[in-house]
């Protein structure tokens, strides 16, 4: 999908089509894929706080609060492929 | 069969690319516009090659393409030419690697060039060799900004002739 494409979804409001980009993208190209991929992520991370480990939250909310808001979109998706790598389950055809 | 042919088969997903219309509407470029290629005004022996490729080859421990990015990377790296295998690496999720990770020269023929230029098959070749990755929804910021910076460090680097190779 070209930008101009997502462009007119959102001032569409077209969330089926935009949320099919993200599972397209986050599943190379197969879209059922990618909402595995998704919902893989948000496993891993659920399993890593099951026992309330001590976290960093002060760095959370600091990163939260000082950070833009597009730094963050962009961290967001890093933090998507950092969880599926680490659940050992690979199955994108390159590298990060 | 052998376990790498096996995983080498199964990235390649049969089928997966006749839909790429279907899946990614909107995603292929149309030009009006037509660029005719340049002619080589001198022989390809006494010609300076650069390398041109979309493979995401980047030299090693430098900053990763950023493959995350959901809307792609516009920048792209310098590849020295006089580059071994082993001192380069690749960051990008969108073709499969399993080939190019035995041998990086099926995907960015570093030292199949470097042969080519040693024979005098070719004149030389550039001090650097130009890699980005091929994930760009913006079709319009590629062509403006990415290949304009692209084809400027081409020409600073005193290529005659280039050779491009999508990934």
């Amino acid at each position: 999908m070209s930008l101009q494409y997502l462009r007119e979804a959102v001032e569409a409001g077209d969330a089926e089509k935009l949320i099919r980009y993200v599972r397209l993208h986050l599943g190379d190209g197969d879209e059922a894929a990618g909402r595995a991929e998704i919902d893989k992520a948000w496993i891993e991370a659920l399993k890593l706080l099951l026992d309330v480990p001590e976290t960093d939250r002060p760095f959370i909310l600091q990163t939260i609060a000082d950070r833009d808001a597009a730094t963050l979109a962009h961290l967001y998706f890093h933090l998507h492929f950092y969880f599926v790598k680490r659940s050992g389950e690979w199955i994108h055809d390159g590298q990060l | 069969m052998t376990d790498s042919s096996e995983s080498a088969a199964a990235q390649l997903r049969p089928g997966l690319w006749r839909t790429v219309n279907e899946r990614y509407p909107g995603s292929m470029i149309h030009k009006g516009d037509f660029v005719p290629l340049a002619r080589l005004r001198q022989p390809l022996s006494e010609s300076r090659l650069s390398f041109v490729s979309t493979a995401g080859v980047q030299p090693a421990g430098t900053p990763p393409f950023d493959t995350a990015h959901p809307v792609g990377d516009y920048t792209f790296r310098r590849v020295p030419s006089a580059s071994r295998p082993d001192e380069l690496e690749i960051h990008q999720l969108k073709y499969p690697t399993h080939g190019a990770r035995r041998d990086l020269n099926v995907i960015f023929p570093v030292e199949r060039l470097q042969e080519l230029a040693a024979e005098g098959v070719v004149g030389a070749l550039t001090p650097n060799f130009f890699s980005f990755i091929g994930y760009n929804m913006d079709a319009e910021r590629l062509e403006r900004t990415l290949a304009e910076e692209i084809a400027d460090a081409v020409a600073a680097d005193g290529a005659d002739v280039a050779l491009m190779s999508p990934a």
